[in-house]
């Protein structure tokens, strides 16, 4: 597995209760029995959750020993989305180049076949 | 994004049938037999897959058109190569369908099983691709990393998170 940024990011954003996790925090600080309301879930297998968000740096969490609310972090979620802005292009300019391209094979094949026939019929 | 010059870029939809499913359709103005070409022979495959303007390329594109054979792709744009995706070929009927299952490096666990169909009319080709993955979560997966246009997002306030802390 690979261990850049964006790699960690989007493992970590590849689990559904992860992303509810992130979703909720969008509205501010939880807690992490905050956090683990809605899920039936354990509390340590919540914070393992978290500690993999923490480690992709897609949130932080407060120094308070008690309490130590999440928060989300902006920073990766932007590197992902800008990635997300270029990869929704892709399919779409894709079929263009390949349309554009096919338009060059086409020119070619009607310009090589009357000359392969020919070839042929030697 | 460069301007496209093709002709039928309006043509390419991008549908989601099912829960598992994505369906892209787009028509080409060439005859289906090249089209089938293009998509199964490095060198064509080479010159449009991956290539979003000059700065990119395909630095690797292994070909291996045969049932059970390999495929991996590999393109190259100004920051450096984007992970790989690569797959096994299942069916090959020249000229009108291929199916081949597809994987991206950073998610190994989901693939998806890619069927292209081409049809020809009037000298044109319609391609659909349906890519059927395990599962809705995965499928919904790949929508939200931007492979549709446009498209509807349920961990969708990422961006929205993403411009308003940024």
């Amino acid at each position: 597995m690979p261990s850049d940024p964006l790699s960690l990011t989007f493992a970590a954003l590849a689990d559904p209760t992860r992303r509810a996790i992130l979703g909720r925090l969008i509205a501010g600080e939880r807690s992490v029995t905050e956090l683990a309301e809605p899920f039936e879930m354990s509390l340590p297998a919540v914070s393992k959750h978290l500690r993999v968000l923490e480690r992709a740096g897609l949130i932080a969490r407060g120094r308070e020993a008690q309490w130590r609310p999440c928060r989300i972090e902006a920073a990766p979620l932007k590197e992902v989305a800008e990635w997300a802005e270029r990869y929704r292009h892709i399919w779409e300019t894709r079929f263009d180049r390949l349309d554009t391209y096919l338009q060059q094979m086409k020119t070619r094949s009607t310009k090589e076949k009357p000359h392969a026939r020919q070839q042929r019929r030697k | 994004m460069p301007v496209s010059s093709a002709a039928n870029s309006r043509t390419f939809k991008v549908t989601t049938p099912s829960d598992t499913d994505i369906v892209m359709t787009r028509v080409f103005d060439a005859p289906r037999h090249l089209v089938f070409e293009a998509l199964t022979k490095p060198e064509h495959v080479r010159r449009w897959w991956g290539i979003l303007d000059d700065k990119h390329s395909v630095p690797v594109c292994e070909i291996d058109l045969r049932v059970g054979g390999a495929w991996r792709f590999v393109g190259r744009g100004p920051d450096g190569d984007i992970p790989a995706f690569y797959g096994e070929y299942r069916e090959i009927t020249p000229p009108d369908r291929l199916v081949n299952t597809e994987f991206f490096e950073p998610f190994p666990d989901a693939g998806s099983l890619v069927t292209t169909v081409l049809t020809e009319e009037g000298g044109k080709t319609q391609l659909t691709v349906t890519a059927s993955y395990p599962s809705k979560e995965v499928r919904d997966m790949v929508l939200q990393t931007g492979m549709e246009h446009g498209a509807a997002i349920s961990y969708d306030r990422l961006e929205e998170v993403a411009a308003g802390l940024a």
